[in-house]
């Protein structure tokens, strides 16, 4: 056997390893979304198409499916608007910190989610530090309605998709040549044209891949909308956690489930259409 | 009257000085190159030119204003970069056109001389590709079209055929000496090559270690080099020990020589090696002839020359002869001779 032939060996680990914990769990969940309820709540094994009818006329999906398009979106452009202008400066810093900071920058990914959510109820909650300040500096009278809402579940969720933002960020810059920068002043263009015409068109497809990352990550996170939302805030990450766990309805869980998956492949093929229109 | 004029220039980042003091003055439509080897602020001093890096100290003039402090984007210089620094994101004739867009011109205006500019450099069919279809060759034409077409007051090219292999070299090193001679633009080359600033060139100034060593045309820089970094770095030269007896009269390996020399405590005679010249031992030197006998080691043939190398009483020195030409056998006993004014005393440098 050549060199060449025996490359895909290296294959088989992963290969095998993803057969066994998301291949397989994959199609047992397919299996039961074809699956019946029946009047006691209790799972009937059946092949139909009843539960997904039943789901899909539930006008509570298509809510959902616009609160989470809608959340995932408002994330990933607040968090595109914090690392964009970040990564830049990481990717030509030549500080001698630029190790560190980008450490720090990444730094949240190091702690646990359900730790974070705490750090940001006691930051934004009634009692918190925003709404503290605010109160003592006279600004406001009642406290800002930060938490169990929304602006929370926003606020919490681009913070935990920023990392991975920043990350990908910094490995889609490869094309970014400061010399293009400086051709750009030298022929006349002053440094916001150059960013304009240089800078940014450069780094379209670094922001594409971290939209498309934060966008994904946005629409399946379940803690931040779950613990920030106070029960308030509905996206399906979370009603496909509540019909799993609380309702014990697997098959209304599946057909959810199934339902997400292929809505994120379309969304993402979607924005491939159009980040190769944009490249032209 | 200088056109292009820098006086005092400095450059340091932190305690390391990388342009120490340079001044020069350019005349409208002169093209002068700056030649040294890397690290001794050539490219530094062209980047202060361009406003992409500021000077800690000294002015820089154009066309009798001072621009030291004024933005890149305002100075209207042409650059050429080392690596091209096209646009990877536009078509050549956009890129060619970048400049133009951004002083506002008509679009008519634009595309006419976009066309004219790609006309110059013979790349009229290519101006819907993209940078990466085209070769190396033809990159450095897009980016010498682009930074024409603007009109630029200097012409900056900063090791602009490093990248080529070395036939291409040949041809663009023509090529845009022609291009700026026929629009007289004045030019600055910065470049490590001595061969490109020889023949690209009306001056050339040798830099070494943030200064200027020397500047003056090819002729001068190559035929009476001011110190002895000039005469090691511009072409090749045999360094000989020398020393010097009372009457002011030069020995070399042993033999006196019609060379006289300046006091200096230790001193070298440089001679370059296409001016010696091989003689059998028994053939007597003129008046006005240098002269040192030794042993001929090896001949390297090296297409158009043959370098001889000889080894005598002070060491050993090389000899370069037409090829073609009858070549002494290896290992017999030969006189070097020269004349006397091919010998350029140069103070033996401190350790």
């Amino acid at each position: 056997m050549t060199a060449s032939a025996r490359l895909p060996l290296l294959l088989i680990p992963a290969a095998l390893f993803v057969l066994a914990i998301y291949a397989w769990p994959t199609l047992l969940l397919m299996r039961n979304a074809f699956n019946e309820v029946g009047p006691t709540g209790a799972m009937v094994e059946a092949w139909s198409l009843k539960t997904a009818a039943d789901t899909f006329a539930d006008g509570f999906t298509f809510e959902l499916t616009l609160n989470s398009i809608w959340l995932s979106l408002s994330a990933t452009a607040i968090a595109l608007a914090l690392s964009y202008p970040l990564s830049l400066f990481l990717f030509r810093t030549d500080s001698r910190w630029k190790g560190l900071l980008a450490v720090i920058a990444i730094m949240p990914m190091l702690i646990s989610s359900v730790v974070r959510v705490f750090g940001w109820l006691a930051i934004l909650g009634d009692r918190g530090l925003v709404n503290g300040l605010l109160q003592s500096l006279g600004l406001i009278s009642a406290p800002l309605k930060l938490v169990f809402n929304w602006t929370g579940v926003t606020i919490g969720l681009a913070e935990s998709i920023m990392p991975y933002m920043i990350l990908a960020l910094l490995a889609g810059f490869g094309q970014l040549d400061r010399t293009l920068e400086e051709a750009s002043r030298s022929l006349g263009a002053s440094p916001f044209r150059t960013f304009m015409r240089v800078t940014l068109p450069l780094s379209l497809p670094a922001i594409a891949l971290a939209a498309g990352l934060g966008f994904v990550l946005s629409m399946s996170a379940y803690i931040t909308p779950k613990l920030l939302g106070g029960g308030r805030v509905f996206v399906l990450a979370t009603e496909i956690f509540e019909q799993a766990t609380t309702n014990t309805n697997w098959p209304v869980a599946a057909v959810l489930a199934i339902y997400t998956l292929v809505l994120l492949l379309a969304l993402l093929a979607l924005s491939n259409v159009v980040a190769k229109g944009l490249k032209r | 009257m200088s056109y292009l004029e820098l006086s005092g220039l400095q450059k340091r980042y932190g305690s390391a000085v990388a342009v120490d003091d340079v001044s020069l003055s350019v005349a409208k439509g002169e093209a002068v190159a700056l030649l040294g080897p890397s690290g001794c602020g050539k490219t530094t001093t062209l980047r202060m030119l361009a406003g992409l890096i500021e000077p800690n100290q000294g002015m820089i003039r154009v066309d009798g204003s001072e621009i030291t402090r004024l933005p890149a984007h305002k100075r209207n210089m042409g650059y050429v970069f080392q690596s091209y620094a096209l646009f990877p994101h536009m078509s050549v004739a956009r890129n060619v056109a970048f400049g133009l867009e951004e002083r506002g011109r008509p679009k008519a205006e634009i595309a006419r001389q976009v066309e004219e500019a790609l006309a110059m450099v013979r790349l009229e069919g290519l101006a819907q590709r993209r940078p990466r279809e085209l070769s190396g060759g033809q990159q450095q034409r897009v980016a010498l079209a682009r930074a024409l077409v603007i009109h630029p007051s200097v012409l900056l090219l900063d090791e602009s055929l490093s990248n080529l292999d070395a036939k291409l070299r040949d041809t663009m090193r023509h090529e845009i000496r022609s291009i700026q001679r026929s629009l007289g633009i004045t030019t600055l080359f910065v470049t490590h090559d001595q061969v490109e600033a020889l023949t690209m060139c009306d001056r050339i100034a040798v830099m070494h270690r943030g200064r200027i060593a020397q500047i003056g045309s090819p002729e001068d820089i190559y035929e009476r080099p001011a110190t002895r970094f000039v005469a090691e770095f511009v072409g090749r030269a045999n360094a000989l020990p020398a020393e010097r007896g009372s009457d002011g009269r030069v020995t070399l390996w042993g033999a006196a020589q019609p060379v006289t020399a300046p006091v200096e405590q230790a001193f070298d005679i440089f001679v370059r090696p296409q001016r010696m010249r091989i003689l059998p031992l028994s053939e007597p030197a003129g008046d006005a002839t240098a002269r040192v006998t030794g042993k001929v080691l090896r001949n390297v043939f090296v297409g158009d020359h043959v370098e001889v190398l000889v080894e005598g009483a002070g060491g050993q020195l090389t000899v370069e002869m037409a090829s073609g030409s009858p070549v002494p056998p290896e290992g017999s006993e030969v006189a070097v001779v020269w004349r006397a004014q091919d010998s350029l005393p140069f103070a033996r440098e401190a350790a």
